[in-house]
């Protein structure tokens, strides 16, 4: 039944289309490294810079226009650090791009009870919010 | 055989639907003909010690697959995932552990950037961050308007640790955002999420997010998320950039936090409210910034300083430098913070050196890392570790690695670790036509 309710939304919905192009599926040549996309666009995609704070504030980013991550980065670039169940750390998976602002670099073991006093909420976007296997290592 | 695992459990019913969908679609004639398959394998092999000294060998498998043009370039098909074999000991005690991270069908449409994914899905939209068996769908309107929404089983909930015998186990979380824009000049959002957790409201959050382009070289961008079963901001979070002026750019961070409102509901035993770990009633005041100036291209010098004000916790500052050389083919880095807090362990300081080089097929990296702490901890004032990488290119498509850290800190004495790896990535188009 409230399926059904929801038909005649889908239909304002479609009326309502802006009949707009679409982004590109892919990025028209291959980038590498930490783009600075204002090297050739002008528009609200020069703010997507990947400069060295890029990794601080992509979360604002891909909140608001996720398919224009999706041009450059395929989904396995989000979940491997977004999937809530990861148990290799990024900087191991990467150890070859040290440049790369990866988290949780060397000892973690000691220094996750120092991150986790100083901003708990941080954990949370790659940790998510239930109960796991490792956590309850030592977090009983 | 991933898939085989995964579809044991009756919360990935949807997703195995999915993939079996794609498979007839793939069966089908005309469209086995068009399709790209791309995608990378990753294999691991990690050893290393516990605390209480055991040895633990694991073998990961890490596995993406995108499958393009199924009949239609607009449809397509993701799908991504990763399961762990322990040779030696057990990591986390379990022998073996896996996870479909994610696998669903695309839709996009050529006009309104349409969009629609079914299947396990993650949800990047606002106030939500969120991992879905279920759909999600977006697509612009008129009058520069947008529109998603999502709807399913929250995967989150599936851990048995959370599945108490006599549960109902009726999970469910929807949600939606709608936005304006106006191109170049700003975008808002106003987003709704909300979660059942056998059968009973779990989290009902609404958010605001924000990005305002007024003028050239000014870019503010952030986000409020509310709360809306405790009736209280979780959390306000804004930066600002200025420049590039002349190679000189500043951000400045501004978040306020409260953790009642914000860990609200969470099962994480590391985030429950205890004595001593979190206390509900503490807030943190965020305030950060980072001066970042550019010798040329390849030379960049950093300056950050950030400030920690909490409402109970003692307060804490962390500021420091950064000096980095950057090529695609080789770079280097040195850093050195300072974390200066009204606790014991909030005092240390912090020191970074790293380089890396491709020469012909080969690749090399180094990496230290040393912490000094004022107060020593564990009897150990001075933590390090020190890691060596090196990779090579057998294929173009092919490559295999290596690394070795050595570390010495508060809960190791003497701690090594290796890592072997071995990528490879396929692009296979059987049809006349690859990318876009």
């Amino acid at each position: 039944m409230s399926f059904l309710l929801l038909l005649p939304v889908l239909a304002l919905v479609l009326f309502a289309c802006a009949h707009t192009q679409s982004m590109a599926l892919k990025h028209p040549m291959e980038v590498s490294g930490m783009p600075i996309c204002s090297d050739c666009h002008t528009d609200w995609r020069a703010s997507l810079n990947h400069t060295s704070d890029f990794y601080t504030r992509h979360r604002f980013y891909a909140a608001q226009s996720n398919q224009a991550c999706g041009i450059c980065h395929k989904e396995s670039f989000c979940s491997d650090c977004h999937a809530h169940k990861e148990e290799l750390k990024p900087s191991d998976k990467y150890k070859d791009s040290p440049e790369l602002a990866l988290p949780h670099r060397g000892d973690y073991l000691n220094q996750h009870k120092i991150d986790g006093r100083i901003n708990p909420a941080s954990c949370f976007p790659c940790h998510g919010r239930q109960n796991n296997e490792r956590c309850k290592t030592c977090h009983r | 055989m991933l898939l085989m695992l995964k579809c044991g459990r009756p919360v990935l019913q949807t997703a195995c639907a999915v993939i079996l969908l794609s498979l007839m679609l793939l069966c089908t004639p005309g469209v086995s003909q068009a399709v790209d398959l791309s995608g990378d394998s990753r294999t691991y092999l990690q050893s290393r010690e516990t605390a209480d000294s055991t040895k633990i060998i694991g073998g990961y498998e890490y596995l993406d697959l995108d499958v393009q043009n199924l009949g239609n370039e607009t449809i397509s098909f993701h799908t991504g995932g990763w399961l762990r074999y322990d040779f030696k000991g057990e990591e986390f005690n379990e022998k073996t552990n896996d996870d479909l991270q994610y696998a669903y069908l695309s839709f996009k449409s050529k006009t309104d950037n349409t969009m629609v994914n079914l299947g396990r899905v993650m949800v990047f939209e606002g106030v939500a961050h969120e991992r879905v068996d279920g759909i999600y769908a977006r697509t612009d309107l008129r009058y520069n308007f947008g529109i998603s929404a999502f709807g399913g089983n929250p995967v989150e909930l599936g851990n048995p640790l959370d599945t108490p015998a006599g549960s109902s186990g009726n999970n469910s979380i929807y949600g939606a955002r709608l936005a304006h824009q106006v191109a170049g000049l700003y975008t808002i959002g106003a987003s709704y999420l909300k979660e059942e957790r056998n059968g009973a409201d779990y989290r009902k959050e609404e958010g605001i997010d924000l990005w305002l382009h007024p003028v050239n070289k000014v870019d503010l961008s952030g986000r409020s998320n509310y709360n809306a079963i405790t009736k209280e901001w979780m959390e306000n979070t804004y930066n600002l950039v200025l420049g590039p002026f002349a190679g000189l750019r500043f951000t400045t961070e501004a978040s306020w936090i409260n953790y009642k409102d914000y860990f609200f509901g969470t099962t994480m035993s590391a985030f429950t409210f205890q004595p001593g770990v979190l206390d509900p009633n503490e807030k943190v005041r965020i305030l950060g910034e980072n001066v970042a100036y550019n010798f040329t291209d390849k030379v960049s010098i950093t300056a950050d300083y950030k400030t920690y004000a909490y409402s109970i916790a003692g307060d804490s500052k962390y500021y420091g430098a950064n000096l980095k050389y950057s090529e695609t083919s080789q770079g280097a880095g040195l850093s050195a913070h300072k974390m200066d807090g009204d606790t014991d362990r909030l005092k240390y300081w912090e020191y970074r050196a790293y380089g890396f080089k491709k020469i012909d097929k080969f690749d090399v990296s180094v990496d230290v890392l040393d912490v000094k702490y004022t107060v020593a901890i564990n009897g150990v004032s001075n933590a390090y570790s020190a890691s060596l990488g090196l990779g090579y290119d057998v294929l173009e498509n092919l490559k295999i690695g290596a690394d070795v850290e050595y570390a010495k800190n508060p809960d190791f004495d003497k701690d090594i670790r290796t890592f072997l790896k071995a990528i490879y990535r396929f692009d296979v188009g059987t049809g006349a036509r690859k990318g876009v």
